[in-house]
């Protein structure tokens, strides 16, 4: 049903007329793609609409304002703060209200507890660069520097730095959330108070309900303020360097320094990083996808071919390298001691350190993720799983065998087995696999490809982070509950009973697989026959 | 498993020209914007903190995502495709811009898209449906038509401001493009700038009938009138033989380095005599010890990289080539990313100068927060270009500076009215006038 004038009215009425518009040109501005996360594929062509109105609320209050309109008048609406995460982020149904939350940027900085206090709007950068002239630092999550950080929080929200940091339902502190009905939800200590210090409680930790493992794209309502956990850093400044686009932080290296080492083997590279955790030291450790290293290099997308076509499936299969970044978070003595400590290390496993810019250009300030477009144009982290040390790094390998079929029109990567890394001192690792594509190229593999994953976690018993909303409810609900998909969809009923909320997640890729034909023959699962249409 | 037979890597080679005059030849730019906002954040390696966060004046003001270049790219590539028609929203959309070229560099660093040119081209294109430009725009088109300059003034008084005791040579190798705003509204900048060249004994001469840049025309998608600007000032200098033309005003500066190659599809280096700033020959007369700073200027200054001088004013090559599989081009393409190194002129000459305490606004070179006066939009746009001129001072007080400094008329305007009307306690000023002010000590 499309807004009405009286909807209309009653919506501008929250926020003010420059606040809010129907303008098809104004709505186009908030088109998904076919730019974009997803870049160009089916869930984007299929799944994706121009929103039917846009309204910028600027505090809380407007926020439940609005959502109580909408769902008095039977109107879906889409929470959106930056919306970078192309597809999922932008409405998915006919003359939906798209909540675009950039005016909430609003920033406290609480020092002596070490948190900080954002709104939907404010991006991490800023917030990182606050944190470091306050002796703090957080993590900005590999979604890059200029992403939403509670849009990314209660997405994903880990980066190398999560080796000491934690991972992000760690760092959620009192939170705010205005559920699918307008009714205000305070999690942690803001239920009690206006101080956000303490994030459970009272009773049940809801902050499951924001993120569970990675998140639930909207379809439960809308964060407007949170409290973020910062950690101690060290107190010099890493100072900016260069021009763009050849930016970076130069370290002062006595209390921060990236080294990279290469060692013989993965059994080396889980080791090392294994012993670094039990020492307790390092600020992140990790191991990247060798094109990365061609992106860094390139000055453009011709280069990097010129550099990455150099490869091949056995340079690719011998790149052992770990990557560790030393803090000296406590003095110079500190970060000598750790030294010392990650050379006997690496000492034992094989491990040679290699020359290593004293700066940093992706991971503490900026995260450069929006660069991973740059040399096919189509980009998507396929998956990432988070399991034992030792078990992470057999995930990557699993999808570089599968991408051998898909392999054009994904790009050649020779068996590249992605990222792993270790988490919270290594009592965690990490794996992502991500894949690229040329968007004009024929993409309905990928969309099939993105499927096929599921199946193939599902086989292997990997626990993937990519259930829910990401991938059909009913193919991974039974496999992983057995009733893992009608729980959560209990929990969406009771509290969305309207299923106005960015409506149709979490079935959305249930209803994609439905529509897009190139689909039909992957689908070897049971769903019922009234999906949202 | 997938069906082999539709997957190829192989496409078809795509011919495209970097050519605004059709919108077409940026539709591969336009539609792979993946809305990281690199075009509005200040680069994050330089991110100040949660005050000044942005560098698009439009998406600033305006704050819809439509007044972005994220938006406007989706905008653009709905109309190349027939999607979308123009309507009043879209004309405010693409006008409420200053071109700054902030976008661009920002996209350079991610994605490296032509997202500058795209803008210009959606403004020829604007024009060619005959919805372009707006009428504040057609009148200004209409005065540099009658009169040559941008005010509507008599041609014959252009070259009043010459300062008693100086004048210009019949014959010279280096020529003085004053431009129209510093011939007729801020003549303080020419005199300076004839000063300081008097004082290196810098022979100049000016053009034998001066007339507007086109700066203004060309911004605004005229594109035929701003190419007959071009050829008719080109080849006047030819004429003349110089070696060197020399502006003031860094709108003009990027007219004549830039879009005149660009509109009459040639190289800067085929000009045929070079084109700097007056900045440039400062800094390299100082440095070689011919100019020296003398007289002091107590003050707590700031620098504002004017657009013209900065990020939009690397060199203009024309480019005709194919775009095939992952959107590779052939032959090789030399992205203009605003970073040739013009930053630190103007910086070095302000530190030489006794006295001054230099210090840096938040956003600075590449990431600087336009003034908003420029390309059309203090014409059609002047609220716009008023709270610009203020969201840029509120940094001045932030820093504390006593004194703003730039390099352009149209930035000194513009600062020095919005702190007129309260935005800010503070001096404006052009680098010519400081510079000259300190030679002559």
């Amino acid at each position: 049903m499309a807004i009405s004038k009286e909807i209309y009215k009653a919506l501008e009425a929250v926020v003010g007329s420059q606040y809010i518009s129907d303008d098809p040109v104004i709505c186009e501005g908030y088109r998904s793609g076919p730019g974009g996360y997803e870049s160009g594929l089916g869930y984007e062509r299929v799944m994706t609409k121009v929103p039917g109105c846009v309204i910028m609320p600027r505090t809380t209050e407007e926020v439940q304002r609005i959502v109580k309109v909408c769902y008095r008048n039977d109107v879906p609406y889409v929470p959106y703060s930056t919306g970078f995460y192309g597809s999922r982020s932008h409405p998915h149904v006919e003359d939906a209200l798209l909540i675009d939350l950039k005016r909430m940027n609003d920033f406290k900085l609480d020092e002596k507890h070490f948190y900080v206090e954002v709104g939907p709007g404010m991006i991490y950068s800023p917030i990182q660069e606050e944190c470091m002239k306050h002796g703090a630092y957080v993590v900005i999550g590999g979604g890059g520097a200029q992403a939403s950080a509670i849009a990314n929080l209660i997405g994903d929200g880990w980066s190398p730095l999560s080796h000491r940091i934690g991972l992000p339902h760690r760092r959620i502190l009192g939170t705010e959330v205005v559920m699918p009905d307008g009714e205000l939800l305070k999690l942690g200590s803001l239920a009690e108070g206006d101080d956000p210090f303490w994030g459970e409680g009272p009773g049940p930790d809801l902050r499951g309900l924001l993120r569970g493992y990675t998140g639930l794209r909207g379809c439960l309502g809308i964060v407007t303020r949170m409290a973020i956990k910062t950690l101690p850093f060290q107190p010099e400044r890493l100072e900016p360097t260069g021009i763009s686009p050849n930016t970076a932080l130069a370290l002062p290296e006595k209390r921060v320094k990236w080294i990279n080492f290469v060692v013989p083997s993965k059994d080396a590279q889980v080791q090392a990083m294994r012993e670094i955790g039990h020492a307790e030291i390092a600020g992140a450790v990790t191991k990247v996808p060798l094109f990365w290293r061609a992106i860094a290099k390139a000055e453009c997308k011709e280069e990097f071919w010129d550099l990455w076509s150099k490869e091949n499936e056995e340079t690719v299969a011998n790149f052992f390298i770990v990557r560790v970044l030393l803090i000296g978070y406590t003095s110079e003595e500190q970060m000598e001691y750790d030294e010392r400590v990650l050379m006997d290390i690496m000492s034992e496993v094989g491990g040679i350190a290699r020359r290593t810019k004293p700066s940093d250009e992706s991971w503490i300030k900026n995260a450069d993720s929006a660069g991973m477009w740059l040399m096919c144009g189509g980009y998507v982290s396929v998956d990432y799983v988070i399991e034992t040390l030792s078990q992470s790094p057999d995930h990557g390998p699993s999808y570089a065998d599968l991408k051998r079929k898909y392999t054009p029109p994904l790009m050649p990567d020779y068996g590249d087995p992605g990222w792993f890394q270790s988490f919270e001192l290594g009592h965690q690792g990490y794996s992502e696999f991500l894949v690229y594509w040329d968007q004009d190229d024929d993409t309905n593999p990928v969309d099939q490809f993105y499927v096929d994953t599921s199946k193939m976690n599902i086989k292997n018993r990997f626990y993937t982070s990519l259930l829910g909303p990401h991938q059909p409810l009913y193919l991974t609900g039974p496999q992983y509950g057995p009733n893992y998909h009608e729980f959560l969809l209990k929990v969406k009923n009771e509290f969305d009973p309207k299923w106005k909320s960015h409506p149709p997640v979490p079935l959305a890729h249930d209803v994609f697989v439905e529509r897009a034909p190139w689909m039909h023959h992957m689908k070897d699962w049971e769903s019922p026959d009234d999906l949202p249409k | 498993m997938a069906d082999p037979s539709p997957v190829r890597y192989y496409k078809p080679a795509a011919e495209f020209k970097l050519d605004i005059t059709d919108v077409k030849n940026f539709v591969y730019d336009m539609s792979r914007c993946i809305k990281c906002k690199g075009c509005t954040w200040v680069d994050h390696t330089y991110m100040p903190g949660p005050k000044f966060m942005t560098r698009c004046p439009s998406a600033a003001k305006y704050e819809f995502d439509a007044y972005g270049a994220y938006g406007k790219m989706r905008i653009g590539h709905a109309m190349a495709e027939g999607r979308l028609g123009w309507n009043e929203t879209a004309l405010e959309v693409l006008y409420a811009c200053t071109l700054c070229g902030a976008c661009d560099v920002g996209c350079k660093r991610n994605l490296d898209l032509e997202v500058g040119l795209s803008l210009e081209a959606l403004r020829v294109k604007a024009v060619q449906d005959g919805v372009g430009p707006l009428p504040a725009h057609k009148r200004i088109a209409e005065s540099i038509a009658q009169k040559h300059n941008l005010y509507g003034a008599p041609s014959e008084k252009r070259t009043e401001w010459l300062p008693q005791g100086i004048t210009p040579a019949q014959k010279a190798e280096v020529l003085y493009f004053a431009g129209c705003t510093a011939s007729y509204v801020n003549r303080e900048i020419a005199q300076s700038t004839a000063k300081i060249l008097q004082a290196a004994g810098t022979a100049f001469m000016l053009m034998p009938d001066e007339w507007c840049c086109g700066n203004t025309v060309f911004s605004v998608g005229l594109f035929d009138e701003a190419k007959a600007l071009a050829q008719r000032n080109i080849d006047q200098v030819r004429q003349t033989g110089v070696k060197t033309l020399l502006t003031s005003c860094a709108e003009c500066y990027r007219m004549w380095k830039v879009d005149y190659p660009k509109v009459l599809n040639i190289s800067t280096a085929d000009l045929g005599f070079q084109v700097i700033h007056l900045v440039e020959y400062v800094d390299e007369k100082m440095k070689s010890g011919v100019l020296k700073m003398k007289k002091p200027l107590e003050t707590r200054l700031t620098y504002h990289d004017s657009c013209g001088l900065a990020r939009l004013s690397d060199p203009w090559t024309p480019y005709e080539g194919k775009r095939g599989w992952m959107g590779c081009v052939e032959p090789r393409l030399t992205r203009r990313r605003g970073n040739q190194e013009i930053y630190a002129k103007p910086r070095d000459i302000l530190k030489a100068i006794p006295g001054v305490n230099l210090v840096e606004m938040p956003r600075t070179r590449e990431n600087a927060f336009c003034c908003g006066a420029g390309r059309g939009v203090r014409e059609a746009f002047p609220d716009f270009a008023e709270w610009a001129a203020s969201h840029r001072l509120d940094e001045v007080k932030e820093i504390g500076a006593e004194t703003l400094v730039s390099s352009c008329p149209w930035c000194k305007n513009n600062f020095a009215q919005a702190a007129k009307a309260g935005a800010a306690d503070v001096q404006v000023l052009d680098i010519s006038e400081v510079i000259c002010a300190s030679i002559e000590g």
